[in-house]
């Protein structure tokens, strides 16, 4: 069995040397990777090989590499000039060959005689360009202004040329929009308030980390690249501790795995804090020089917070909460990744301020390899010239109108003089992805016309008026940038659109001009323009210098991927916050005026009511991010039908067994689906991966409230969603 | 001496991601159920605490490989360096090597009409590269081996869910993951 005495890196690096003993050795640098051999053997083939990014809503963001044999693509694979993406794929990205060529793309603009009826009807551009200017134009004259037009629109595409969306529906007048994040907000706001915005060190730093702790992160499923150097650096020595209610991916190839109570996290972080104050544990001259409201919070934690209570808030026994205390305090420097589901809770914006207390008392801000990492937006300092237009002259109204989009349906509903009578969709699949779906289809119901741009026949796509069938990055030009690493790419159009696709760009000048004809001056967004021309004028000088490129076609031809300034790679390294004070805010006043409690404190935790006393758990399931990718039959191939994670102690009260089918249940709704039995779960929690799987008809959020996080008012508009606050009941069904 | 190559699974890296099976798909533009790579959820108690672990597997390119016995028409080949080549221009689609071999490699493609399974992408080692699972993995936890020159002392050749390696001498071989501490609740 294993042999201790032989660790598996000086075996690793035993085996390179290896591969010169079979002929590999010039692996990588005799010839090019890729598709060669089979290219060449194609000698009347013509080969080209193209930049693409992937655009998805994803940590990672990739540079990819297409290879593309007689005008059809042959093989997507990472770019290797990219140190992030390292010239791999996740198992998502490995797919987009099937993405594009999959039988279930849309291919021409549809109209639907009957929402929900499935009697569609093919459409030519052009129709569905009029029927949808017709009813713009008739909904402005009715009601004097163009707000009961909404937008929702949000991630399923981060091509910054996407934003043309946006940017077409300003052009029309003011309009309601969507607004907010279901991803990120209460963490975004509590990491504002403390250090005036979210701001992350380069995760090509966990290698310089001692001590890793991944407080509701699992990169395993989520950020695969990040995952390689956090095993490179487990492999160097550095300590990986995950923290998290369930045993994820991640958890499982933690050094040390420790097994949290949801939506008490926070309570961890202030007991760990406690112990490091009274051993004298933290860094007082960081604290002295780069913060305010310190002696405030020590009062708080010294009055309020002792280890026994954190012990039993938490589930985790007071020896554990001093020992990784002590670890991490002593550690230099301690790197802390939050994820963004620990902050889907009624208190997550309270515990992320918890957790970058922690990160500050102990000094590990703004230094290399530290950090508390949750979110970044350093790199997107693009023009947005899409979004640039206005409104045309004699709109009605005088702002854009928001409503909540992590609360869609009901404020739909809710909106008045005018109401909402046009939905217009894009990047997003509500219906499938939103909590409440029945609620959504009722906003649904009350629509005049709802239009919605997709690749695929989704939920929302099947209860829309017109579908516009859209292209993928492979058909279209476009720049990407990450919210996590440091690297700009580029998106080359590889190939022709199939179909009759066209981009968001192309729909928004195709419309305007539309709009253009019927009533002249009716849509300030340009009518024709060359993609490449627009993606242009999206650098300016700073981001050119940020990333010392001289344009897109500059990047384009060196490489399609290049990294920022090393300067702002390390979050807060010149210790210059911004904060109202300057200063790192364990009092934040500011936090005060959106109603919360100046301090980090311990806010309580949703309590499972009594009729429903399982928490239902949704995180990111590893063949999908929300509901793209998990559908294409490559996938499907693998896993075809969603299931729910149940733990053996749980299954036996109910006498579940490992695949039956049984019946989740609360007052918003309930499903019934196989159950896994599997220690991974506690047995007071039930899981159920997001994500839609071909020919199913429900998904994860048939059970989820729109019950709000504590913050995301502040730098999103809107609070989040407690996704992970849902509590339910199982049977056999 | 003649090489003896087979792949080296690193389970203690392995996030179970499938990456490398759907490289591979991507890679020789495989039908959308055939998998010449696949990974295997393997029992959550391995090394005692539990935890998700898969195993990755293909062709096991074995000493004694089942498939090249069992086919009628002689289409399997074992190259000097221990590579099983099945060859598709000879293959009539019987479907005796993917009964014979105790893993379950050798698929049949319903569209061609003829088995397929791993070649270890031979093509690519011949002009100095890696297998494409190999080079794609995100985590490097596959690597080629000559199991005549070394054969890890911190390797095994079987974990659960794999077949008897004493029928054919598989050439594969896995390394386990070392238990991580643990502080549950349940």
């Amino acid at each position: 069995m294993l042999n201790e005495t032989i660790s598996r890196r000086t075996f690793i690096k035993g085996s390179v040397s290896l591969s010169a003993l079979l002929g590999l050795g010039a692996a990588g640098t005799q010839a090019p990777k890729g598709l060669i051999p089979k290219a060449a053997a194609k000698t009347n083939g013509k080969v080209e090989q193209f930049y693409n990014a992937c655009p998805r809503n994803c940590y990672d963001t990739c540079s990819i590499l297409t290879t593309v044999e007689d005008g059809r693509i042959t093989f997507i694979t990472g770019n290797e000039k990219n140190t992030y993406t390292k010239g791999r794929l996740c198992v998502k990205g490995n797919t987009y060959p099937r993405v594009v060529y999959s039988p279930d793309r849309i291919k021409y603009p549809m109209r639907q005689k009957g929402r929900g009826s499935g009697n569609w009807e093919r459409i030519s551009w052009d129709e569905a360009y009029t029927i949808i200017a017709k009813k713009i134009l008739e909904i402005k004259k009715e009601y004097g202004s163009t707000l009961p037009i909404c937008l929702n629109k949000y991630s399923g595409n981060f091509n910054i040329l996407n934003y043309a969306t946006e940017g077409m529906l300003s052009s029309i007048g003011y309009t309601t929009r969507a607004q907010g994040t279901p991803c990120d907000p209460a963490g975004s706001d509590a990491q504002g308030f403390d250090m005036g915005v979210a701001y992350n060190n380069d995760p090509e730093q966990f290698l310089d980390a001692d001590y890793i702790i991944l407080w509701g992160a699992n990169p395993s499923w989520t950020s695969a690249h990040s995952m390689y150097f956090i095993e490179e650096a487990k492999e160097n020595g550095t300590k990986l501790v995950v923290i998290d209610p369930l045993i994820t991916q991640t958890a499982s190839k933690a050094d040390e795995y420790i097994q949290v109570k949801a939506s008490t996290d926070g309570a961890l972080a202030l007991g760990m804090i406690r112990y490091i104050l009274d051993n004298q544990l933290y860094d007082k001259e960081w604290v002295n020089q780069n913060s305010i409201g310190f002696n405030e919070f020590f009062a708080y934690v010294k009055k309020n917070i002792t280890l026994d209570w954190a012990a039993e808030k938490t589930g985790v026994p007071k020896p554990v909460i001093e020992r990784i205390a002590r670890e991490y305090a002593t550690a230099k420097p301690a790197n802390i990744w939050i994820g963004f589901g620990m902050q889907r809770h009624v208190n997550g914006g309270a515990m992320v301020r918890a957790i970058d207390a922690l990160a500050a008392i102990t000094g590990n801000i703004g230094k290399k390899g530290g950090g508390v990492n949750y979110i970044g937006g350093e790199t997107w300092g693009f023009n947005y010239h899409t979004m640039s237009f206005g409104a045309p002259e004699g709109s009605g109204g005088e702002e854009d109108r928001f409503v909540n989009m992590n609360n869609f349906g009901a404020q739909v509903l809710a909106a008045n003089e005018p109401p909402i009578k046009m939905m217009w969709i894009a990047c997003r699949n509500p219906l499938a992805q939103d909590p409440e779906p029945t609620v959504v289809k009722k906003a649904f119901d009350q629509m005049d016309l709802v239009v919605t741009a997709d690749l695929y026949m989704n939920q929302t796509v099947e209860y829309s008026d017109i579908v516009l069938p859209v292209t993928t990055p492979f058909e279209s030009v476009g720049i990407n940038v990450s919210y996590w690493h440091y690297w700009m790419n580029v998106n080359e159009q590889a190939i022709k659109p199939l179909y009759e696709t066209k981009s968001d760009l192309e729909i928004a000048m195709g419309l305007s001009k539309k709009l253009n004809q019927i009533e002249p001056g009716s849509c300030t967004f340009p009518v024709s323009g060359d993609p490449l021309e627009w993606v242009e004028k999206e650098l300016n000088n700073d981001i050119k210098a940020l990333f010392g490129v001289k344009s897109w076609d500059d990047l384009r031809k060196n490489g399609g991927t290049a990294k920022a300034n090393e300067s702002i790679t390390v979050a807060w390294n010149d210790l210059k916050f911004r904060t109202p004070s300057g200063k790192y805010e364990f009092y934040s006043k500011k936090a005060a005026q959106y109603g919360h409690h100046p301090l980090p404190v311990f806010t309580e935790e949703y309590k499972a009511p009594k009729e429903y006393p399982i928490r239902c758990m949704s995180p990111h399931w590893k063949f999908g991010i929300h509901s793209q990718f998990q559908h294409q039959d490559w996938l499907m191939a693998i896993q075809d039908h969603p299931f729910i994670e149940i733990h053996p102690d749980l299954a036996k009260t109910r006498s579940i067994k490992d695949g039956d089918i049984v019946k989740i249940i609360n007052e918003t709704g309930y499903m019934t689906l196989p159950a896994k039995i599997t220690k991974m779960v506690p047995a007071d929690t039930v899981v159920m991966y997001e994500g839609w799987w071909k020919g199913v008809n429900y998904t994860e959020n048939f059970t989820v409230k729109a019950l709000a996080e504590d913050m995301g008012e502040y730098k999103k508009g809107q609070r989040g969603i407690a996704f992970h606050d849902n509590f339910v009941n199982i049977e056999k069904a | 001496m003649a090489k003896k190559l087979g792949f080296l699974v690193n389970i203690e890296r392995c996030i179970g991601c499938h990456a490398c099976e759907i490289s591979c798909k991507s890679f020789y533009q495989l039908e959308p159920n055939m998998r010449r790579r696949r990974v295997t959820e393997l029992p959550e108690e391995l090394v005692g605490t539990p935890v998700r672990a898969f195993v990755s597997t293909a062709c096991n390119h074995c000493d004694e490989p089942a498939c090249k016995k069992a086919c009628p028409v002689g289409a399997y080949t074992k190259r000097e360096d221990g590579i099983v080549v099945h060859d598709q221009n000879m293959c009539i689609g019987c479907q005796m090597c993917g009964k014979a071999c105790p893993y379950g490699v050798p698929q049949f493609n319903p569209v061609k009409k003829k088995m397929d399974k791993c070649s270890m992408c031979y093509d690519r080692l011949d002009v100095g590269q890696l297998p494409i699972c190999v080079e794609k993995c995100p985590l490097e936890a596959i690597q080629i081996v000559d199991y005549n020159e070394v054969e890890p002392s911190n390797s095994v050749s079987v974990v659960p869910t794999f077949a008897d390696p004493s029928i054919t001498h598989p050439t594969t071989h896995f390394i386990l993951p070392k238990p991580g501490k643990q502080t549950r609740r349940f």
